[in-house]
């Protein structure tokens, strides 16, 4: 009987703490306001102890594995590169990569942002360095520079400081950039042909804009490949870009009707003008973006504005084979060219949205880890050396302090267009949508569709995220 | 022996886990989320730095909200489709099938077949067939002469494109439940209808349907509480309320303004509300849809 009672016993108590189990041991972490600021004490005191005990000595003895989390994932034009490279390290130093990369996009900000909040982040991640990563600054879950440096000397050695940007939080340096990026239109020059309009040039206008697109819309074609409902994005960033100059258009408005304010209405009002003259897509609010590119490569639009990334896509697309850059439809590919976004006011044609948004963060998980350190670091240098980085970069820009000169003989022909159209670029100048971040946004890219049937006014909708933004600053 | 059984903290005992679950991981994030619903969260994992001003504003912008409005009108249409739809639908074939000679276990596994796929999976089959440009739906239509192409997921259409899939999932589901039913029905009650002179249909309304009231009933409150949960399904071929918010529902618009409008705080108060409406919906449909002892 007491066995009974016992085995009864010995039963619930085992399924209560099966159930337990699943609550994991990680403690919620600190909200960001009470955690402490950033590590800079931290490290100076760290910095000593590592003379003591050199980086080598603090390797760990067997292959250790480590998360990394990138946005080298989906139709990323990298995303190839990215898998060939981790192979590459994992032959090299016999560690693994436990990699979760995901395509950017609305979705992986929140879950990296809540990766971090719950304890759950990666030990080296990839993402933006502009206000989107402000959080995780904040609460001191990410290691500076030189906070590594202090303790690996060569770390990011190779890079030029200068143009590796600095958190918005803070003003301290933690990305280690890759590969830059621009913003440019891509042109379907079959399409332009067949409605007898001329590819665009350092010139273009955005009057003659409007005038081709009418063209182009009365040869049957759609103008503007674009997902209003999904992406507003790019057209967000140019249409207010092209009210201001480079030297301002990274002011964030303090309120819609004052002068920056007013620049972002008066940029989301040409939005507007182009959804009512019919530019876009029919099904433009109701489209993905993964629609509206086809509609691109497929000859039924024109003009696509989008980022050096979907250079990977275009070409991809021209391949029968897309993950076989030998099954390449030249002639295909020769009907696609890139040029700048038409200007408008006193901002050139020339003057272009790009930089180096984006960098590899170690994590302060990772780096009070004695196990995982040196292999976070070594991950980290190797995929931002002078042999890897310009695999990333290509034809755009990146931070090597010894860039190797580019052999344009290795290029296709859409990546040669695009490095002449670089060529002759006046300006280059960072999102300020990266500065804007997150809920901020909502309510005009979300309520894009609302802005441009004329449901909610562009000013409404710009106040409504200032007032956020104001609120996320308190 | 018998004393293991009478001794009733033994009970106590078996149910405490379960109890414990439920506390652990349904009670107590609900008093969590409604402490969130007041206060000012951006990100998930933590409870933000301060309160909502005033602490309910949530509640007032839940009033007002009228995309609050869209997803609870999108909502009770769901409840419609699945009532009409899935049940209906489900009765109708397995009547059908309940008077054939052969085929029933073919057609049991035909109807039944969607269920066992991801409604992920069959949101992205469902968007290719509703595919704007290339479309299958539009292919076939212009094979017919149809030259301007129709926007299955514009505004005019896209709760209907958005509730045809979820209907069609589930249809299969139902008829299985309501086929075992019938087959629980004597064949005796049919035959003696037949020598009275019933016809076939007469013996469907007179016999079948009396006879399966329960089972209905059944299908029915399953049907009520499954639509309030319905959420990957139409946000893969909706995601964000495509297009102009038009296609929200409670669930989807939770999740929209939790994980991409980073509300987590109103994200929060929604969550309440899809409780507090998934247990008057319940005990509204137990009311309805009372099952009768007679059967």
């Amino acid at each position: 009987m007491k066995m009974k009672k016992l085995t009864a016993v010995l039963m619930t108590a085992a399924m209560a703490a099966s159930m337990m189990a699943g609550c994991g041991s990680t403690a919620p972490e600190a909200p960001a306001a009470q955690a402490p600021a950033k590590t800079e004490t931290s490290a100076a005191e760290e910095a000593p102890a590592t003379e003591e005990a050199p980086a080598t000595e603090e390797a760990p003895a067997g292959p250790v594995e480590i998360t990394v989390t990138t946005t080298f994932a989906g139709e990323d034009s990298n995303a190839q590169n990215y898998k060939n490279a981790v192979a590459a390290w994992e032959a090299e130093t016999g560690n693994t990569v436990s990699d979760t990369s995901a395509t950017s996009d609305e979705t992986f900000k929140t879950r990296i942002i809540t990766d971090f909040e719950t304890g759950s982040e990666p030990d080296v991640l990839f993402f933006f360095n502009g206000a989107d990563a402000n959080d995780f600054v904040n609460a001191g879950k990410v290691v500076s520079i030189d906070d590594i440096r202090a303790e690996f000397p060569e770390f990011a050695s190779n890079m030029n400081d200068d143009l590796i940007a600095a958190s918005p939080a803070d003003g301290v340096k933690y990305a280690v950039p890759v590969n830059g990026y621009w913003e440019a239109m891509f042109v379907n020059t079959t399409v332009l042909d067949a409605a007898g309009v001329s590819m665009p040039g350092a010139d273009y206008t955005w009057d003659q804009f409007l005038e081709d697109c009418q063209k182009i819309k009365d040869a049957g074609y759609a103008p503007i490949a674009a997902a209003l409902g999904n992406i507003p994005h790019y057209w967000w960033e140019f249409a207010i870009f092209n009210q201001q100059t480079p030297d301002n258009h990274l002011n964030i408005p303090g309120a819609a009707d004052d002068a920056v304010g007013s620049q972002w209405v008066a940029g989301l009002e040409d939005i507007k003008t182009l959804y009512e003259k019919g530019y876009f897509p029919d099904n433009t609010l109701s489209a993905t973006d993964d629609e509206t590119f086809a509609m691109f490569t497929d000859g039924k639009a024109a003009f696509l504005l989008d980022g050096s990334w979907k250079v990977g896509g275009i070409v991809g697309s021209c391949q029968s084979d897309p993950e076989d850059p030998s099954t390449l439809d030249a002639d295909k590919l020769a009907g696609f060219d890139v040029t700048y976004f038409p200007g408008k006011g006193n901002r050139k044609t020339t003057d272009m949205i790009g930089g180096l948004s984006m960098g590899y963060y170690i994590t302060t998980k990772a780096w009070e880890d004695p196990d995982k350190k040196a292999a976070a670091v070594s991950f980290v240098e190797y995929m931002t050396s002078d042999e890897v980085v310009p695999l990333f970069a290509q034809h755009t820009a990146s931070a090597l302090k010894n860039a190797p000169a580019v052999d344009e003989s290795q290029f296709n022909a859409l990546q040669v267009k695009a490095m002449s159209m670089m060529s002759g670029v006046t300006s280059l100048t960072g999102a300020v949508q990266d500065l804007f971040n997150g809920d901020c946004r909502v309510s005009t890219f979300d309520g894009m569709p609302e802005i441009v049937t004329g449901s909610v006014s562009a000013a409404d909708a710009v106040q409504e995220g200032i007032d956020v933004y104001k609120d996320t600053l308190e | 022996m018998s004393n293991i059984y009478k001794n009733k903290k033994y009970v106590l005992l078996f149910l405490a886990p379960a109890f414990l679950f439920l506390i652990i991981y349904l009670y107590y994030p609900f008093i969590v989320n409604i402490y969130g619903s007041f206060r000012q969260i951006k990100n998930l994992g933590n409870f933000g730095n301060k309160w909502n001003e005033p602490f309910y504003d949530n509640y007032i912008k839940l009033v007002t909200d009228p995309v609050v409005f869209t997803s609870l009108k999108n909502t009770f249409l769901m409840i419609i489709a699945t009532i009409v739809g899935q049940v209906g639908i489900a009765l109708l074939l397995s009547l059908l099938v309940d008077n054939i000679e052969r085929g029933t276990q073919f057609f049991r596994t035909v109807y039944f077949f969607p269920i066992v796929i991801s409604a992920t999976a069959l949101g992205l089959l469902f968007n290719l067939i509703f595919l704007y440009d290339k479309g299958m739906l539009n292919q076939f239509l212009e094979l017919f002469g149809k030259e301007a192409l129709t926007d299955w997921k514009g505004e005019k259409l896209a709760l209907f494109t958005m509730m045809l899939p979820v209907v069609w999932q589930y249809v299969g589901f139902y008829f299985v439940i309501l086929e075992t039913g019938l087959n629980n029905i004597s064949q005796e009650l049919y035959e003696s209808a037949a020598i009275d002179g019933a016809t076939r249909f007469q013996r469907v309304i007179y016999i079948s349907i009396p006879l399966l009231r329960n089972v209905i009933c059944t299908c029915l409150t399953l049907g009520v509480t499954g639509a309030l949960k319905v959420f990957d399904l139409p946000w893969t071929m909706f995601p964000k309320g495509m297009p102009l918010k038009e296609t929200f529902l409670t669930g989807t618009y939770m999740y929209y303004q939790t994980m991409e409008a980073k509300n987590v705080d109103y994200g929060a108060t929604l969550a309440v509300l899809i409780v507090v409406l998934g247990v008057l919906l319940s005990r509204v449909t137990r009311l309805v849809f009372k099952e009768s002892e007679d059967f």
